[in-house]
């Protein structure tokens, strides 16, 4: 009985003395920091246009674990390259998955409101399998076709970021059945009953997106996306 | 019951004396403002230390946003402004940034004050050089010859750079939406070599510093604002920009208050560096690359100026002091071991200060730094100034190696060598922001820290040693 009133007593002196110090001993990842730090690093050129891919390269060559993985992928649009604000609230919307053509639901990270509807409409979702520091997991992301056959490669992103000679540059970017993995879907799963009706009547993924992916490409004036949806298409 | 009491009475006490130090420390400073005679509000902005009239003591230059220059020097108990000559005070100019150095090699320093009258690119009125002659002080940027070069683009921050080793001064300019400046006498007169030293990058320029950074040369490095950050390796005199390759770009952050300091207390300089609004940095020299070790709450964004590194207390650990515009200061002390601890403030949080520069000197000559607060920008303020509230038995050394000129060696590094430490520090040659602080390393002496030497590490990278016998002095060292 002894024994664990003075082990109580220690913890508790023991966290109180934490509590009171200033020192700077916290470990917690600030994701944020980290992207914000390397950026040169992950674009030596200082050009991030449509570079999501870049991100999720550089985030899943670290060995970290997936919950990691998860919170960097939350931090930088997909679509166009930039980052996120931490705590940004994500689009709940879906995509076709590649192989089915099936509708897959989830949540989407994007800098600005027309990412949301160019990733619904010009990339596809695939499953896909990675063995982390705390074990394998699975789950979705979105992928783009190869664009490094394109005669109108747009001029605006960095093709080297993309593309050794007509390939997909796996040093630079991550691929999948030569395609692009340009972000993590977020809680990507079948859609359900009701939730692409859910997606259809959001103001943004309804409404929005319907004007702007019936839009001539050349009439698009809004957002970074328009880069990419010449990546893309 | 009363054993009960006793018991719970025990807990208080114990609980008490646990939480007793973190109060203390929130008086960490004593406000010494009241020794300044004659402090109305005015919009300050960069504060330099040098000796301004020549009379063997160091004085605070503060500049004026539209209100005159001030040289404050110490008599008595008080801190009392010594000059009102016209080319010195320029009460109509907007100065922010200020460095002295010896650019003419007479022994004595001259004061380069960066004029602004707009945000960015082209401004009115010139910067002013000015040089103490026949107690005069003259602007070496008004005679004729001198005028083939003149700054015209706003800037922010300038620092001393013997880019040789010579003794040859001369001041980069941290210029604003056009390119930077270098200000040098060759043959007689004052020439801007920026292109020749391939420095004449355009940028948004904050911040600057310059000493034994990467080099045994002097380096240079510029943070800067919606830009990668530069450092200049000395490459022979001329300079070559590898902050990419050194991990210092910070492209996304928005650079202002920096200094160089010995971290790890380990012989070398580091580099800290404050981000507006961002991530302030620790910048670690390790494995050929800076690695930036800060945590929170160091590294949590904030309104930052200027950023001073110095044992204010004279405990042997250096103090940073981060001066916010708008928003409270922090002060931290660097343990071993890379620790930074956040010493909370009451005297010298200023709250709703708006902090514009900031240095420190021991103006007093009592062994004990004293930090002076300007404000401005958005209100004007009054100056303040603090001390650390230490007991007398603390022990301190102070360094001023002089170069062969006679003049202070700024950009040389000073290290303290003992049973308990190597401790770098930089002769500073401008920093904080738009700042630059008393040519001297000052030393305060650690708890049971003996067999003291000191090594001066000359701007020509030449290292020079000498054992300290006696304490609780000024040691000059004349470069030979």
């Amino acid at each position: 009985m002894n024994y664990f009133k003075n082990t109580f007593k220690f913890v508790a002196i023991f966290i109180l003395t934490l509590s009171f110090s200033n020192i700077s001993i916290s470990s917690e990842k600030n994701y944020y920091k980290d992207l914000i730090t390397d950026w040169a690093r992950i674009f030596p050129d200082q050009n991030r246009n449509a570079a999501g891919p870049k991100f999720f390269k550089y985030i899943i060559d670290k060995e970290i674990t997936y919950k990691d993985f998860v919170e960097y992928n939350k931090l930088y649009c997909a679509v166009s390259g930039s980052l996120i604000d931490p705590n940004s609230e994500p689009d709940f919307l879906f995509a076709k998955e590649m192989v089915t053509n099936k509708k897959i639901c989830g949540n989407y990270y994007k800098c600005c409101v027309p990412c949301s509807c160019d990733i619904m409409k010009y990339s596809k979702v695939q499953k896909m399998k990675y063995q982390f520091k705390d074990g394998e997991k699975e789950f979705f992301v979105f992928t783009i076709k190869n664009p490094c056959n394109k005669k109108d490669f747009p001029n605006r992103v960095n093709k080297d970021y993309f593309c050794d000679g007509k390939k997909i540059n796996n040093k630079q970017v991550y691929k999948i059945n030569d395609r692009i993995v340009i972000g993590l879907f977020h809680n990507g799963k079948r859609c359900e009953k009701g939730e692409i009706d859910k997606v259809k009547s959001h103001y943004i993924t309804g409404e929005y997106c319907e004007l702007r992916n019936n839009t001539p490409l050349e009439n698009l004036e809004a957002g970074m996306g328009d880069i990419f949806i010449k990546l893309a298409k | 019951m009363k054993v009960k009491i006793t018991k719970h009475l025990k807990k208080i006490i114990f609980l008490f004396f646990l939480l007793i130090p973190n109060s203390l420390n929130a008086n960490f400073f004593e406000d010494i403002t009241s020794q300044i005679t004659d402090n109305p509000k005015r919009l300050s902005y960069g504060v330099s230390v040098t000796d301004v009239n020549q009379d063997g003591n160091f004085d605070f230059i503060v500049t004026g946003f539209g209100y005159v220059n001030l040289a404050l020097s110490y008599d008595k108990g008080k801190l009392i402004n010594i000059i009102n000559q016209k080319k010195f005070s320029d009460e109509f100019r907007r100065t922010i940034g200020v460095a002295a150095c010896d650019i003419d090699k007479d022994g004595y320093e001259e004061i380069y004050f960066l004029n602004t009258d707009t945000y960015s690119g082209t401004k009115k009125y010139s910067d002013r050089l000015i040089d103490f002659e026949k107690d005069k002080y003259i602007d070496l940027f008004e005679i004729e010859k001198n005028q083939r070069d003149l700054n015209l683009t706003a800037g922010r921050s300038v620092v001393c750079v013997d880019r040789k080793g010579d003794g040859n001064y001369g001041v980069y300019v941290a210029n604003y939406g056009g390119p930077t400046r270098f200000y040098e006498y060759t043959n007689d007169v004052i020439v801007d070599k920026s292109i020749e030293l391939n420095l004449a990058k355009i940028t948004g320029g904050r911040a600057v510093v310059a000493g034994h950074i990467i080099t045994d040369k002097i380096d240079v490095f510029a943070a800067n604002e919606r830009g990668a950050n530069f450092l200049y390796k000395n490459d022979d005199g001329k300079f070559l920009d590898v902050a990419n390759e050194y991990r210092v770009q910070d492209i996304l952050q928005n650079g202002r208050g920096t200094a160089l300091t010995d971290i790890y207390y380990r012989g070398r300089l580091d580099i800290l560096n404050g981000n507006w609004g961002g991530f302030h940095r620790a910048y670690v020299f390790k494995n050929d690359i800076f690695e930036d070790i800060a945590k929170p709450p160091f590294d949590e964004p904030s309104r930052i100026r200027t950023v001073i590194s110095a044992d204010l207390d004279n405990d042997g650990y250096d103090e940073v002091f981060m001066n916010n515009i708008g928003e409270p200061n922090k002060l931290f002390k660097i343990l071993d071991n890379g620790l930074i601890e956040q010493i909370p403030l009451d005297v010298g949080l200023e709250p709703n200060g708006y902090g514009t520069g900031a240095a420190v000197a021991d103006i007093d000559n009592d062994g004990v730094l004293e930090l002076l607060v300007s404000h401005g920008e958005s209100f004007d303020q009054p100056l303040s100034l603090y001390k650390a509230k230490i007991g007398s038995d603390r022990k301190y050394l102070r360094v001023k190696p002089l170069n062969r000129y006679g003049a202070p060696a700024r950009g040389a590094t000073v290290t303290l060598i003992s049973n308990l430490r190597k401790h770098s520090k930089t002769i500073d040659a401008g920093s904080g922001y738009l700042c630059q602080m008393e040519p001297v390393a000052h030393y305060g002496i650690r708890e049971k820290e003996k067999n003291i030497k000191i090594q001066i590490k000359w701007t020509n990278g030449k290292i020079e040693e000498l054992s300290i016998k006696d304490l609780n002095q000024t040691v000059t060292i004349k470069q030979k």
